[in-house]
């Protein structure tokens, strides 16, 4: 069943390839019907395990599958991102840019669920062919498609060096998701920053973010949706069950690096968003900040900053990808993303204008949706951790949030019909339900959180220091 | 949970505290999802849910004053998060007066709004966002821990975002909603800190667990407690230097500026710093800077409030004044009389509010006073509106005002802060100025409406909040019948005139008697000033600020020079009180220019030449080597024969010179 | 080890190696006629070819002929491919010479 999970997509995806024809309601019907597919699945074989041998020298590496806690979310998460995102596909060649949603899923479904290191790197990086390929044929410049390539290969081939260096060190690289694999000695800082640089380049954080404005903005809408939602957090992945699990000791030496790191990367993107006059990049910009924030939490190793970081990861996702496909109903109609031009959007289309605004809500942490939870217990985690400067920056960043969404929204929502803009019709059902279930998902975390907060601290197999203020973990 | 759970209220089941607090959801998302349809409906639909609340809430009295083994009022749990964070309902007599507030006043100007918005294209929306307020704010006050204050405190602060930009073509509306909305942002965020620092001490968000352990705190952590706490408070409610957002609101419809910001969400910061009097009564500094701010506020407003020409902005600033009363007030530790103020001041200022919003409304949308006059006998029933309402507000002995703002500065006297007693009296007499002035500016003398602008020194129409925009936003010229708007009106008349009585009979009366298991009888030492003192010195000075103000626009050579007199007065206004004390300048200089001048160092430098430049470096040192590397390509099979052979010859002469090991 | 075979010293066996290889050396380089450059890959091929034989037999190990016999088959193999490759650049161009085709230039 988990062997079926990564491989429904992988095949449907080829096989879309390979067809001719461009049948638009063909292909998306088949996307969305695998993307459930896959969500089906995913809590079908949320207690399996599968394995198979695949190395034995230098080191055990193994064909291992299996689904952890939090995992299991970002499975939901990615089918669900992936359904919508199929749906929202509305190309005139809709059929390969739906393979390389479906090959896109299938891959970071095996990422997810791999239970291996090697085999975990091997689907870092196949996750980055079909979005290099998206990018090089309906990027809007060559030049992003290798920025992305290229950066994303190099933190991939850290990991691979980083991995095969843990394998011969520790005789195995089938750990993830196992208890008892802490590394230690002199190669372990060297390994951590293997891990450590390759997941803070696809996260992405400060300084290692250049490639992402320029992804974001180039992708067609429902990929940047994926990519922005799904694609990123396999570094924060990476961090809980890779970083977290087999370098403990480390993440604690290096913690006060990576909070920096976190702390600039909160304010850098905040900033920066403020002033970005397309709609897309306001998302990139603000997507830096938040995932700002998860490093910050993930570093502190509190109990409660990694519940809130499980959380505010899936909110995050769902967020980010309601955001991406909104602006690109916007684009669609409007054929611009500049915030000079765009206005009125909330005259002609107040459907299209009420999804926008509670995605951008949701982004700005209004308290009562999912992001909200997500920052309120990451702070209170940082705050636990003693380091108060930081989460002082962290609620400047929440107040500057709000300034940089408001003028996003307000930007295309607001003000006069824009007559020198086209004007279409509003959202259609079909582009309705393809927000709609990411909303709802919004506002379904922030009211019952519960299970996805305690997937954060299901993936520590220990609390790694005691918590003096007596909150103790189920 | 290593503390055990305490909760306020007696837990239970309460299907009426839920059915009240989820109605007005229901009927917001009615009104949203069936706006095209419902029509004018949607108006009474949410009207009668408006009042189907307030029913309820009535209903429920008994649950909210139970008293049972020290715990007070009732809980209904909700959901739980996590260990520690468990959200649920709290009904108490603090959160059962404001319920009241809300759905009652509500109501009654959601009565008004059929009238008001009557004709105006997104009439549903209207009263999906207006029930959606309701909702949020009953969410503020029912809630039994932080974070649930916190969720109705950011859905409070939404509600009035969409409320104020309600005409979102008109790009002043919608400055003015963000700026609300972010300074609010600010505010929230200081209660989220609060947050943090009472669940690292008590590991939940629980009031009960927070007040429990309030002694606990130790005076730093309790003092940062009581700042973070009062940030969001100052910005919900208007305090300085947090309050400019406040005057700009009202350029949302009325019934809005009525009900959000004037008699319910404003006083948030109120309810919020009454909820938390555990924590404050233990916090002498905490006590002294929120009365001071309080204090101030109130100065700042009615000195402002003397020089505004825009009729809902010389309310808007009176609102700020009367809050600082209250902040004052349940700041110093008077905890019931800042409540009592926020209970008298919803009524009168919902009055005045309406009762302006018939003048704007008879006017087609004119708010600036220079350009009314002689309104008395045009208008009679919003001139008994609004004079009741001067009067109630200015502290006329009988009417409401006067017995909680007496109440007010008589506690801050009580509670050893002389200053602020002496600030308070000198507002009630700043008060009665500038709200006589526009009483006689507004109702007195002849009508100016048709003498051009610039004659009365109005420099900028369009920003003056003249007729300008007044077919722009919708309305046509099909009014409603009279009395939808009248009727409120005349009902909010009683309780300004009365609602004061309730504190009358000193320790024995209905209110103290209502309050005292909530806040626990005060024992102070003796004052050498008595309550009667108190009452004629203020009334002194009211008295003297009605006769300035009478002197200045109301006598009969004042009245027929008013506009050379208006004119002058415009012009020569000196700019520290024409721009506010450029607080507004100040925040905008201090934290707007800074984070964009920030954002454009990043995103312009920074970004693409230094941490990219990085990169860029690292991609030109690899295409320079690749360059090199390509030249030795040259396509030419010869070539390639003649490096093969030379490979070849020196692999040979490394094996001749060294041998084969 | 035999020093001579059939009355010829190993010595001339390795310059007539050595002289083919040569030839076929500067054939290759110096030639712009790709069947003439091919015709001297062979000379090298079998000057190579030569040696793994004389060595095989002075050492009495068949691994030298079996080497031989390899270069044979991937020299046959080879000769296919190149020619097919002149055959196609012939057609295009009545005269070839090397130098002109050279669009894979860096």
């Amino acid at each position: 069943m988990l062997l079926a999970l990564v491989l429904l997509p992988i095949v449907a995806g080829s096989v879309m390839l390979l067809l001719r024809g461009e049948d638009r309601r063909l292909y998306r019907g088949i996307g969305v019907v695998v993307a459930l597919a896959t969500l089906v699945l995913a809590f079908a074989a949320r207690s399996e395990d599968w394995s198979a041998p695949w190395l034995r020298a230098p080191f055990v590496a193994n064909f291992h599958l299996g689904i952890g806690a939090l995992a299991f979310w970002l499975i939901v998460l990615l089918a669900l991102c992936t359904a919508c995102a199929v749906l929202a596909v509305d190309s005139a060649r809709p059929r390969a840019l739906v393979g390389q949603l479906l090959l896109l899923e299938g891959t970071m479904l095996g990422l997810f669920i791999s239970r291996d290191l090697l085999l975990f790197a091997l689907f870092y990086d196949l996750m980055l062919v079909p979005v290099f390929f998206v990018l090089l044929e309906r990027g809007e410049h060559p030049r992003d498609a290798w920025r992305y390539i290229i950066y994303n290969f190099a933190g991939g081939l850290l990991l691979l060096f980083a991995t095969a260096a843990f394998g011969v060190l520790h005789g195995t690289t089938d750990v993830i998701g196992s208890a008892g694999n802490a590394i230690s000695g002199t190669w372990a800082p060297w390994i951590f920053w293997g891990f450590a640089i390759a997941f803070l380049v696809k996260t992405p954080a400060f300084p290692l973010h250049t490639w992402m404005p320029n992804t974001y903005a180039s992708l067609p809408p429902p990929v940047a949706a994926v990519v922005g939602a799904v694609q990123s957090k396999a570094g924060l992945y990476g961090f809980f069950v890779i970083a977290m699990t087999l370098m403990p000791q480390e993440i604690a030496r290096y913690s006060t690096a990576l909070i920096v790191l976190g702390t600039i990367s909160l304010l850098y993107g905040a900033v920066a968003a403020l002033v970005q006059s397309d709609a897309k990049r306001v998302v990139a910009y603000s997507s830096l900040s938040h995932l700002g924030l998860i490093v910050i939490a993930i570093a502190t190793q509190q109990p409660l900053a990694l519940a809130g970081a499980a959380l505010y990861i899936v909110a995050h996702g769902l967020f980010t990808a309601a955001l991406f496909i909104g602006l690109g109903y916007v684009e669609e109609r409007e054929e611009t993303r500049s915030l000079a031009r765009l206005r009125g959007i909330g005259a002609s289309n107040p459907r299209l204008a009420g999804a926008l605004t509670i995605a951008g809500l949701a982004m700005l942490g209004l308290p009562g949706l999912a992001g909200f939870v997500g920052e309120l217990v990451i702070i209170t985690g940082i705050v636990q951790s003693g380091n108060i400067a930081v989460a002082i920056v962290a609620v400047i960043s929440v107040v500057l949030a709000s300034a940089y969404v408001l003028r996003l929204f307000q930007g295309i929502v607001n003000g006069p019909v824009a007559h020198d803009l086209p004007v279409r019709r509003d959202l259609t059902w079909r582009e309705g339900i393809a927000i709609a279930p990411l909303l709802l998902a919004l506002l379904y975390l922030g009211v019952n959180p519960h299970a996805v907060l305690a997937s954060g601290s299901v993936a520590i197999p220990r609390a790694p220091q005691s918590s003096s203020a007596g909150v103790t973990m189920p | 949970m290593a503390n055990p759970e305490h909760v306020m209220g007696v837990v239970g089941s309460y299907p009426l505290l839920l059915a009240l607090w989820l109605l007005p959801l229901a009927g917001a998302v009615l009104c949203w999802a069936f706006g095209p349809q419902l029509k004018r409906a949607a108006g009474w639909l949410a009207t009668g849910v408006a009042f189907a609340a307030f029913a309820l809430t009535i209903a429920s009295w008994a649950s909210g004053t139970q008293s049972l083994n020290g715990a007070l009022g009732a809980d209904q749990p909700l959901v739980r998060w996590m260990p520690g964070f468990h959200l649920g309902l709290l009904l108490d007599p603090l959160s059962l007066l404001w319920a009241c507030i809300i759905t009652g006043v509500g109501a009654l100007i959601h009565l008004y709004s059929i009238g008001y918005m009557e004709g105006d294209s997104a009439f549903a929306r209207f009263f999906a966002y207006m029930n959606f307020f309701l909702f949020a704010m009953l969410t503020l006050v029912l809630s039994d821990n932080f974070v649930g204050l916190l969720i109705g405190w950011g859905l409070v602060g939404l509600a009035s975002y969409f409320l104020i930009g309600f005409w979102f073509y008109k790009p002043s509306a919608v400055a003015a909603a963000r700026k609300a909305f972010v300074i609010n942002v600010a505010g929230d965020v200081g209660i989220m800190f609060a947050i943090f620092l009472i669940v690292q001490k008590t590991g939940s968000i629980g009031f009960g667990n927070a007040f429990a352990a309030a002694d606990t705190y130790g005076p730093t952590l309790l003092l940062a407690i009581c700042i973070s706490l009062f940030i969001g408070a100052a910005a919900k409610s208007a305090q300085v230097p947090l309050h400019t957002w406040l005057p700009d609101a009202m350029e949302g419809p009325t019934p809005v500026s009525a009900l959000i910001h004037a008699a319910t969400m404003v006083t948030a910061g109120v309810y919020l710093i009454a909820r938390c009097a555990p924590l404050w009564s233990h916090d002498g500094n905490a006590q002294l800077l929120v009365g001071t701010i309080g204090g101030v506020t109130a100065l700042t407003g009615a000195i402002l409030g003397m020089v505004q020409w825009d009729i809902k902005r010389i309310l808007a600033y009176s609102t700020m004044s009367q809050i600082g009363y209250m902040i004052m007030g349940v700041g110093v530790g008077a905890y019931e009389a800042g409540v009592a103020h926020f209970f008298t001041h919803a009524f009168f200022k919902a009055q005045l509010f309406l009762g302006s919003g018939l003048i704007i409304h008879a006017l087609s949308n004119e708010q600036d006073v220079r350009r009314m006059g002689g309104l008395r006998k045009r208008l009679p029933f919003a001139f008994i509106a609004m004079l009741v309402g001067v009067l109630a507000i200015c502290g006329i002995p009988g009417l409401s005002g006067s017995f909680s703002k007496d109440a007010v500065i008589q506690g801050a006297l009580n509670h050893g802060h002389p200053w602020l007693y002496a600030v308070g009296i000198l507002t009630a007499g700043m008060t009665a100025y500038y709200m006589f002035r526009m009483l006689f500016v507004t109702f007195f003398g002849r009508y100016r409406g048709e003498i051009d602008p610039s004659e009365l020194g109005i420099r900028h129409p369009e920003f003056a909040g003249t007729a300008a925009h007044a077919d722009a936003d919708g309305h046509d010229s099909h009014h409603a019948p009279a009395w939808l708007m009248n009727l409120p009106v005349a009902v909010l008349i009683v309780p300004s005139i009365f609602a004061g009585w309730l504190l009358y009979g000193g320790a024995n009366s209905p209110w103290h008697r209502f309050f005292d298991p909530q806040f626990g009888v005060a024992s102070l030492a003796n004052v050498p000033i008595s309550e009667l003192t108190t009452t004629l010195v203020t009334l002194a000075f009211v008295a003297a600020g009605i006769l300035v103000a009478y002197l200045r626009y109301g006598t009969a050579a004042a009245r027929e020079s008013a506009v050379e007199r208006l004119r002058r007065e415009s012009v020569g206004m000196w700019p520290i009180l024409a721009n506010a004390f450029y607080i507004d300048v100040a925040l905008d200089a201090l934290f707007v220019k800074t984070s964009e001048l920030l954002g454009r160092i990043v995103s312009r430098v920074l970004d693409p030449h230094v941490v990219d430049g990085t990169v860029r470096e690292a991609a030109i040192v690899t295409q320079g080597s690749g360059a090199l590397v390509r030249s030795l390509q040259t396509g030419f099979v010869r070539a390639y024969a003649v490096f093969l052979a030379v490979g070849i010859a020196c692999f040979a002469a490394f094996y001749a010179f060294h041998g084969v090991h | 080890m035999a020093t001579s075979f059939a009355g010829v010293p190993i010595f001339d066996y390795e310059a007539l190696a050595s002289v083919l290889f040569f030839i076929g050396l500067a054939g290759a380089v110096a030639r712009r006629n790709p069947l003439v450059m091919l015709m001297s890959i062979e000379l090298m091929f079998n000057a190579a070819n030569l040696a793994f034989i004389v060595f095989a037999r002075a050492w009495l190990n068949n691994a030298g002929q079996i080497f031989a016999f390899l270069v044979i088959t991937v020299a046959a193999a080879e000769a296919a491919i190149a020619l097919a490759i002149v055959v196609i650049v012939f057609r295009s161009a009545p005269q070839v010479d090397v130098d002109d085709v050279r669009v894979l230039h860096g």
